[in-house]
């Protein structure tokens, strides 16, 4: 029973106004020096911001880049949020090619992501066989990211994000479905799992791995575990990953979890700034995935036109983590629902397989030998091989919604 | 013994800057806010909006530069081993007073030579009551219109190769020194390195010490900063523990990537505005800004010699990108050492521990100021240094021949 008085056909518009513009502020960047031979080591390297700002400005087709998004079938539509009143959610809604019978999916993207990360999975999700389940595929534009309006006031937080997500798939129709996240996608599956388990959320993919440990009163059997089992050679070499993330790559997430506004106003006035904060994660925290300039183009771009402005997006650090005074996973709560998890090397953070078991049943594990933190993007086979074995015929999460196995009947 | 390399410098900013400023202000695109956000969230949008319309309408930098050339400024080639040489800016103003005591004022981040300015007439002028100074106050290599070191690695040691240098090439063979923020930092430095043999005393208002490593979680150290045994009323005041809780976001990230948001600062001139004027807010105690001492302040930073971007980089280099403390490479040294307690200081100070820092011979401890002590309050810190090194004051005649009085 979806409710389509609500929704709206969506098309990304960007006025010749913000081109413009855009291009003007190109014209009058002015760049920083650099020091020698510094090239990653202080950040984004000069060269490299150059290179991109002089293409952004003259060569990057925006319109013809819009026009590909633009065969996506997007949408909009009122979404109540308790305390909030309504959101206009933008989002990506493609139906199986197969059958009626396929699995609703949310995938929930992060920051800097956003809703165009689900664009190579869909293929791959929406296709199926008599071998290999089909998705029906919902993505969402984050309120306050992509072309989703962002909330008004304060404390739009895990409870809100999972409450616009579950109500957006509810209003399509899907009364049950699983949900695939990284990044923020991660905390927000896992949210939605805590709220919504069973009843809606019947089964979860996570390609990022973060827990807080396990402590003896909410998790014994996790915690006695963690107490004699040795660390893996692959958890080992993420926990080394993960401790070099928070030593020299988590400054952005202090600034934005505790001081957003003040970054905001950077990111909303300068594309080149903007630019150079985004690139940065999209070249470290990816597995040497070879960035074209157009694509890194495109993906700021997202940014910079986006309905609410770069600035809105970062709010989510202080709001998710009570600025950054609590861990994001704090009130997460384990429940029995299918939980898998796609581990890729080079993700930014990894923790001990007994501490993620923290936050659900874990029926599903898949070990990947490239990927990292994008891995919808970077690895969108491996990832849609993963949701498949996991909740395909002879998958631990097969038949979790009811009449809706994913095959033709 | 002065160099023949000494230049009178005057601030001439070009047409075309300001020209260039005026076109990315009139383009100016602000994120939103969410209601009712005040200061939660950082810098209010209503704020910026004010502060942006002055400087397109009303500001006048011309007024202010010309204001700021009655100074007396030069630049000066240092040669920084490693590093070749840099052209160094700095005030020297001189006492009338001839056995003035030299004195080396350093400023720290977001802050500039000009914090000194205020205190050159207190700390300069000749009377029977208060001893006199000749005072240096320099733009640090990367700031104000000081040049930038061109590769990795300059850190304390350098710093305080180039304060010792442009001293003993002013003719100072034996000086004190004042700073707060990083001056504080790099005085530690400078005083290991170069105390008893030229620095002869040294004075700061951030006496800071112990904890916290930035390894280590700030909550936890905070926490035993804020037990009962500490009621100062710097406890009590509230800019350090915002500061730890909340405001540590610019230090971590100019700490470790500070190339990146150099970007922006170096390419927005509101960008620039709210990065520094939120610290000129939550680092002061109800200090009175004015929309052209804000504006003025920034100003320096967008019209800086090298950018903006540079002046972070002190950040990373300090702590080795994050690794290590700031303080890493100093020692506790005998040099008398006076310092201040400002209730607003940001950073967190036990007057317990201060003797860890090195030889306290002064300590005084005050109801009002905060992190830009010699901005704010520049009487008492100039009354601070007058008692220090006065007649009858625990350092009066540190320097040979030079106690202050004719």
């Amino acid at each position: 029973m979806a409710d389509t008085e609500n929704e709206k056909p969506f098309k990304v518009s960007v006025p010749d106004e913000d081109l413009e513009q855009l291009r003007q502020r190109l014209a009058l960047a002015r760049f920083p020096d650099e020091l020698d031979e510094a090239e990653w080591e202080y950040g984004v390297p000069l060269a490299d911001v150059r290179r991109l700002a002089a293409r952004w400005a003259d060569g990057f087709d925006w319109r013809s880049a819009e026009a590909a998004i633009n065969a996506l079938p997007q949408f909009t539509r009122d979404v109540a949020v308790d305390g909030f009143g309504t959101l206009n959610v933008h989002y990506v809604h493609q139906r199986s090619a197969v059958t009626e019978d396929a699995i609703p999916l949310l995938f929930v993207h992060g920051w800097p992501g956003h809703f165009l990360e689900v664009r190579k999975l869909l293929p791959l999700l929406t296709a199926g066989s008599a071998e290999q389940p089909s998705f029906h595929v919902v993505a969402l534009s984050l309120p306050g990211f992509g072309f989703s309006e962002a909330p008004k006031k304060k404390g739009f937080a895990a409870k809100q994000y999972a409450e616009v997500a579950n109500n957006l798939m509810i209003n399509l129709g899907y009364t049950e479905y699983v949900v695939q996240g990284g990044d923020w996608g991660h905390y927000i599956a896992g949210y939605l799992a805590t709220y919504y388990a069973h009843k809606h959320v019947k089964g979860w993919l996570s390609n990022y791995t973060n827990a807080l440990p396990p402590k003896l009163w909410n998790a014994p059997l996790a915690y006695l575990t963690h107490l004699v089992t040795p660390y893996s050679a692959k958890e080992k070499a993420g926990w080394t990953r993960s401790q070099g993330f928070r030593l020299t790559g988590s400054g952005y997430s202090h600034e934005q979890a505790t001081r957003p506004q003040t970054l905001g106003y950077s990111l909303a006035d300068s594309p080149v700034g903007l630019l150079a904060w985004i690139y940065e994660k999209l070249v470290e925290w990816t597995d040497e995935y070879r960035w074209r300039d157009d694509e890194v183009l495109e993906w700021v771009s997202i940014y910079w036109f986006s309905r609410a402005g770069p600035g809105a997006s970062v709010r989510i650090y202080k709001e998710m983590t009570q600025g950054f005074t609590r861990a994001t996973t704090a009130d997460v709560r384990w429940t029995s629902i299918p939980l898998g998890f796609a581990y890729f090397p080079k993700e930014l953070n990894r923790v001990p397989r007994s501490w993620l078991s923290t936050l659900g049943r874990i029926v599903f594990e898949s070990e990947h030998e490239h990927g990292g933190h994008f891995a919808a993007h970077e690895q969108p086979g491996e990832l849609a091989d993963d949701m498949r074995r996991m909740f395909g015929k002879g998958g631990p999460a097969f038949g979790v919604v009811a009449g809706k196995s994913g095959y033709a009947a | 013994m002065s160099n023949s390399t000494e230049q009178p410098f005057v601030l001439a900013v070009p047409d075309d800057d300001l020209a260039l400023l005026r076109k990315k202000l009139d383009l100016v695109r602000f994120p939103d806010e969410l209601d009712d956000a005040a200061w939660s969230y950082g810098v209010p949008l209503a704020d910026m909006k004010r502060l942006v319309s002055h400087w397109v309408n009303g500001y006048d930098w011309r007024k202010s530069e010309a204001e700021i050339n009655k100074l007396p400024m030069f630049t000066r080639d240092i040669d920084v081993h490693g590093f070749g040489t840099l052209n160094i800016h700095y005030v020297h103003q001189k006492s009338e007073v001839k056995n003035a005591i030299p004195l080396l004022f350093s400023h720290g981040w977001p802050g500039d030579f000009l914090e000194a300015r205020k205190m050159l007439p207190l700390l300069t002028e000749k009377s029977p009551d208060h001893p006199s100074f000749h005072v240096v106050a320099l733009s640090l290599p990367g700031f104000g219109f000081s040049e930038a070191p061109k590769k990795p690695g300059f850190a304390g040691r350098q710093y305080a190769e180039v304060f010792n240098k442009l001293m003993l090439s002013l003719g100072y063979n034996e000086y004190v020194y004042q700073g707060g923020d990083w001056g504080y930092i790099l005085g530690l430095h400078a005083v290991t390195h170069y105390g008893h043999k030229h620095i002869k005393a040294w004075h700061t208002n951030v006496p800071s010490v112990g904890p916290p490593k930035l390894l280590s979680n700030p909550l936890v150290w905070l926490s035993s900063w804020l037990s009962s045994s500490n009621n100062s009323s710097q406890a009590k005041h509230g800019n350090a523990r915002n500061w730890r809780t909340k405001g540590m976001g610019y230090f971590m990230e100019q700490a470790t990537q500070p190339q990146t948001i150099g970007y922006s600062l170096t390419d927005s001139p509101v960008g620039l505005l709210a990065w520094i004027y939120e610290k000129l807010v939550t680092w002061t105690d109800g200090y009175p800004w004015t929309d052209d001492e804000v504006l003025e302040w920034i100003s320096i930073y967008w019209f800086s010699r090298s950018c903006p971007a540079a002046a972070g980089r002190i950040y990373y280099e300090l702590t080795g990108q994050n690794t290590h403390d700031t303080k890493a490479g100093t020692k506790w040294m005998s040099v008398p050492l006076g310092v201040s307690y400002f209730p607003g200081e940001i950073i967190p100070t036990i007057k317990a521990w201060s003797s860890m820092i090195g030889n306290i011979v002064f300590e005084s401890e005050h109801d009002k100021g905060g992190h830009f002590a010699a901005f704010e309050q520049p009487e008492k810190l100039a009354g601070d240094l007058w008692k220090m090194y006065g007649k009858g004051g625990p350092a009066h005649g540190v320097v040979f021949g030079k106690n202050g009085y004719d």
